[in-house]
């Protein structure tokens, strides 16, 4: 193919509708705000792993579309979700990434929650229990019983994951989201409790689906030279992409033959709970988080989206609990190789999407993203992302190959209730 | 119940609190107002605070610095106009440069218990 000038450029491609996409999808600030409003504050968002509170008044801070949020273990041992706001003046209660409640804060007191602008304190159950100067300042007009934090929906499931919804009344329960696709893990990470062993995270200049769609793929193997030349195999080229409700996909199974990676060891001895030595399994789950069981670890991401053009993914890596610490040493190397900042693939996929981000940054010139390839399904089809973006785009009511026309009106009866 | 020796009477110098255990467990704050010593558990009767840590003593009087409740220690009578609860305590005296306290069993402040809110009804609320 020759170059091209600009209308031959511009000019649509000969695919199928589905089969390519606008950049506008990855670049447009409305777009990007509409995402917040209509995706990320009614799914569910995996915010962390009940391994990293351990004990009662342990916490963890995050956000979901910009809204920030603590997730605390109480003394019953619950793990809650509350908006990290004060109700008084909108001060941000905890600015620590992690910690206890334990002990008490210089403005407050033990097991409290406190805010160190004017000391008001809520307990582990959201309720607030202290306003300072309650009745010389609000006499009988407003008490404690009326400023409680904002509770959110919270489940710790699928393997010990704490889920959050910023909709108090989510159109689907966590397990109608979640449970098919996560049905060829369960019984692996459900058997007993697991530990994250490995965090780390990423603030990319990309768009978070960029990182999504990468996990979605595996026809990128050609920019991982050590899986090109020691993975391309019969078997690697048989697994399947399997489509599931609510716009997630499921790579099929396949056994990893380490012998032909170079310095590397077979996973057998330390495989997850009832899986076969070896296998391999991954779940993407819509709108942007991928769990993946490489036989004796189990890998996730979560994006956070911060921008059109700005994502922050957080890596963890999780073994089994009761593991010793020799056992923990080997399943820490086995992550690392191939997951860490020095490992296998991480961190060219991570070059991947920043060169991506670099192309279509706000205010580039739209262009086509394809995503066109057909292999009955298999590693380097290109289903995974149709499938994606066909969800996005009953969820977004936009066309993802022309995001300023309505999806409705091409796909009539096919809107985002008729989706749910 | 029976007097046990919780420190001497020089490990607490005037104007502070320290806190002890004793018996192998129960933790007991021993305050020095200058002119005696009183005995308290550890907790501020307000909100869990440990008094040896935001305690202070001045003529007498035992301040938590979080939410300013106080005591007069030498009666135990509320002091200040914020103080909502009284303070708790163990007999103390002095003997032969000990400090005793009559303990039986280990004194605890009952707090508010959090409302119970699990329930999904919860989400539902208007």
């Amino acid at each position: 193919m020759p170059a091209r000038n600009h209308s031959q450029w511009l000019a649509k491609p000969k695919l199928e509708g589905g089969e390519w996409i606008d950049s506008r999808v990855y670049s447009d600030q409305n777009v990007f705000d509409d995402e917040m409003e209509r995706i990320f504050k009614k799914v569910w968002i995996p915010v962390c792993h009940e391994s990293e509170l351990p004990k009662p008044y342990d916490f963890r801070t995050t956000s979901i579309a910009g809204e920030p949020i603590i997730i605390a273990r109480g003394p019953d041992n619950e793990v809650r979700a509350f908006l990290n706001v004060c109700p008084h003046r909108g001060m941000l209660l905890e600015r620590r990434p992690s910690g206890s409640f334990l002990e008490g804060q210089p403005s407050g007191n033990p097991k409290r929650i406190t805010c160190m602008f004017h000391a008001w304190q809520f307990d582990m159950k959201g309720s607030c229990v202290y306003v300072a100067r309650e009745k010389e300042g609000y006499q009988d007009r407003l008490c404690k019983e009326d400023v409680g934090l904002r509770r959110l929906r919270c489940e710790v499931k699928f393997g010990g994951f704490v889920w959050v919804s910023l909709d108090d009344n989510p159109k689907i329960s966590l397990e109608d989201w979640a449970g098919e696709p996560f049905d060829c893990l369960r019984k692996s990470i459900d058997a007993e409790p697991l530990e994250v062993f490995h965090y780390h995270k990423a603030i990319i200049d990309t768009n978070y689906k960029l990182w999504h769609d990468t996990n979605s793929e595996f026809y990128h193997d050609f920019m991982h030279y050590h899986n090109r030349v020691t993975g391309f195999n019969d078997a690697y080229f048989a697994r399947k992409n399997f489509a599931f409700k609510h716009g997630h996909v499921v790579v099929g199974t396949f056994e990893v033959n380490y012998e032909n990676y170079e310095g590397f060891e077979s996973r057998g001895a330390l495989s997850f709970p009832h899986l076969p030595p070896n296998q391999w399994y991954m779940v993407d789950l819509f709108p942007g988080m991928n769990f993946n069981l490489r036989g004796s670890a189990l890998r996730c991401d979560v994006v956070t989206p911060l921008g059109p053009d700005k994502v922050m993914i957080e890596f963890r890596g999780l073994g089994l609990k009761r593991d010793t610490p020799e056992e923990r040493e080997t399943r820490i190397n086995h992550h690392n190789s191939i997951w860490g900042p020095f490992g296998r693939n991480l961190h060219e996929d991570l070059i991947g999407v920043a060169g991506q981000g670099t192309t279509m940054r706000p205010h580039t010139e739209p262009r086509q993203i394809l995503h066109g390839r057909h292999e009955n399904q298999t590693i380097h089809d290109e289903i995974g992302m149709r499938h994606y973006y066909d969800e996005w785009g009953r969820w977004m009511d936009r066309l993802p190959n022309d995001p300023d026309q309505p999806w409705h009106e091409r796909n009539p009866g096919e809107s985002a209730e008729a989706a749910e | 119940m029976s007097w046990k020796k919780v420190c001497k009477a020089t490990d607490v110098a005037p104007n502070t609190l320290k806190k002890f255990w004793i018996d192998g467990g129960i933790p007991i704050v021993i305050a020095n107002y200058g002119s005696g010593f009183a005995a308290i558990p550890p907790m501020c009767p307000h909100m869990e605070e440990p008094l040896e840590i935001s305690g202070v003593i001045s003529n007498c009087v035992l301040t938590c610095t979080k939410h300013l409740w106080a005591w007069n220690l030498a009666t135990l009578e509320q002091h200040g106009t914020e103080t909502e609860k009284d303070i708790k305590s163990y007999q103390c005296k002095e003997e032969n440069g000990d400090i005793l306290a009559l303990v039986e069993e280990e004194i605890v402040y009952e707090f508010d218990d959090e409302d119970d809110m699990d329930d999904d009804s919860f989400f539902a609320k208007s």
